[in-house]
């Protein structure tokens, strides 16, 4: 499963993407992560991704981020404001495995 | 202070956010941010060209007119980009060639010019119009030429090529109507009328640049960005999209002033905020994770040892929904007030010329410090200030963070006390 996060500039997003690695790791998940700016959401969704997770402090976006990533069919869904920290792993990963399946 | 942030929620975040999500105002954001590279690297030759080692700066003093020359090449030249990228991205929004918006941009903005006649040698553009004097002329421009392609677009104004001709052969000429339409137009208001575009522009937004610069000026984009953060919305990216050129355009006034050996005018470009306000993030939150650090709640604490970082770099994301401070009413109070005191105080120790006003962008992720240090060409008072200011904000944080800390050991408590049943 491959799982975009989008923040403002990709700067906090890569700081969740760490912890949702280690979780999903301790899970025994296989799973890539990746982090970027609201800029570069466009060019990196040709690169083929299977979700698109909207950090919460850019959620006023969300319709303009997903109408990018309805282009390539990608769901995108907003991170709970809880789980966007360095120990907000679990919760993402919990969310991730609730809209994966 | 729930009723608080249910207002906020009904009445100024979706005015905001709308307001910030405008197509244009958008175009000029991206736009304006693709050029932040440029103006951060250019300006460091500024450092490069006037050292803070006084013995160093005498070496380099006779090199310095080549030293800046980069620096000229980029900030000196910022509206010309950022004419080509307002213009690229906004056509990019109506789906159109996003490099014919960004020449068509270019085109309009250059013919607001007039060449000077330089003896011997040609003719030349002055450069100070192309620099950040010349952003809200670049940006009117860059905004006046897409419209024109958009329009030529949907009234299918356009040439079509026989079936056949590569796309991007087809594409160029799209844009064959419009620039026939912008460039004629420009130049009959510019050079036939003889109506000063710039000149006109220049006035217009004057009153908006010298209020940027007021005390109002900086405590209004202080109190907007931290309403909308302490509902858990990005604020400076929702405000900057406004305030931004503004900033900008003080910038430049500031570094012009710094290169030709003047006093520094300004005291509101973004540095200020970035270094003397948003001090670990927006909030100043350097000073809440400081108190983490040794809370009595494990759970405070390992928010503070996981935020130290990232708050030294000055992300604070993690503070404000780890902790949360987002929508809490305890730690809202110093996450407004902290800025807005640390705001007022730099900007009467730099009224009062007891620090330097900040001229130089350096990345925002440089530990504040030795970010301010920087942005003010090497002034260590600006370190000082920076110091007070993080005690300052540590202090009022003090009892508030005391009291939350207290509400989550009783909830830890009674988490306990209902497991051990």
């Amino acid at each position: 499963m491959k799982v975009l996060l989008v923040c403002s500039g990709g700067m906090s997003s890569a700081i969740v993407v760490k912890a949702i690695e280690k979780e999903a790791e301790r899970e025994g998940l296989s799973m890539v992560v990746k982090s970027v700016g609201t800029g570069e959401l466009a060019e990196e969704l040709k690169n083929g991704w299977n979700l698109v997770l909207v950090a919460p402090q850019v959620r006023h976006r969300l319709d303009e981020l997903r109408q990018k990533a309805s282009v390539h069919n990608v769901p995108v869904a907003l991170i709970p404001p809880q789980g966007y920290s360095p120990l907000g792993g679990a919760i993402v990963l919990a969310e991730i495995k609730k809209l994966g399946s | 202070m729930k009723k608080l942030f249910e207002l906020l929620d009904r009445y100024l975040i979706p005015v905001m956010t709308k307001l910030s999500e405008q197509r244009h105002l958008r175009a000029i954001r991206d736009g304006i941010i693709s050029t932040i590279p440029l103006i951060i690297v250019g300006s460091f030759f500024m450092i490069i060209a006037f050292p803070p080692i006084p013995a160093l700066a005498a070496m380099v003093k006779p090199y310095a007119n080549q030293i800046l020359l980069p620096f000229r090449f980029t900030m000196g030249l910022m509206a010309l980009y950022a004419c080509h990228s307002i213009g690229y991205h906004l056509a990019k929004s109506y789906n159109l060639d996003g490099v014919s918006g960004g020449l068509l941009a270019l085109a309009a903005f250059f013919l607001t010019s007039v060449p000077v006649s330089m003896e011997n040698k040609g003719l030349a553009l002055l450069m100070e119009n192309l620099g950040g004097g010349g952003m809200f002329v670049a940006i009117i421009m860059a905004i006046f030429a897409v419209e024109v392609l958009r329009f030529a677009k949907e009234r299918k104004l356009t040439i079509r090529m026989p079936e056949g001709v590569p796309d991007s052969v087809a594409r160029s000429f799209e844009a064959l109507i419009p620039a026939a339409l912008i460039i004629p137009a420009v130049w009959l208001v510019r050079d036939v009328v003889g109506f000063d575009i710039q000149q006109f522009v220049m006035g217009l937004f004057q009153p908006l640049v010298l209020a940027g610069n007021s005390l109002a000026g900086v405590l209004t984009p202080i109190i907007l960005i931290t309403l909308l953060w302490a509902t858990g919305i990005h604020g400076d990216s929702v405000v900057g999209t406004v305030a931004r050129p503004i900033w900008l355009v003080l910038l430049d006034q500031n570094i012009a002033a710094a290169a030709a050996g003047q006093p520094i005018p300004n005291i509101a470009p973004e540095p200020f905020f970035q270094w003397f306000v948003w001090i670990g993030g927006s909030g100043a939150t350097i000073g809440l994770v400081f108190l983490m650090l040794r809370s009595r709640s494990p759970y405070l604490r390992s928010v503070g040892k996981a935020t130290l970082l990232p708050g030294i770099c000055n992300i604070n994301e993690p503070v404000i929904f780890g902790v949360p401070v987002m929508l809490n009413p305890l730690l809202f109070v110093p996450f407004l007030v902290g800025p807005v005191v640390a705001g007022t105080l730099t900007y009467f120790a730099m009224q009062l010329e007891l620090v330097t006003k900040p001229y130089i962008l350096v990345p925002w992720t440089l530990p504040a410090p030795i970010g301010a240090y920087l942005a003010t060409g090497g002034d260590w008072r600006a370190m000082v200030l920076v110091l007070v200011n993080i005690s300052i904000v540590t202090g009022l944080y003090y009892p508030f963070f005391k009291a939350y800390e207290r509400k989550l050991l009783s909830e830890e408590a009674n988490l306990i006390q209902e497991e051990a049943r």
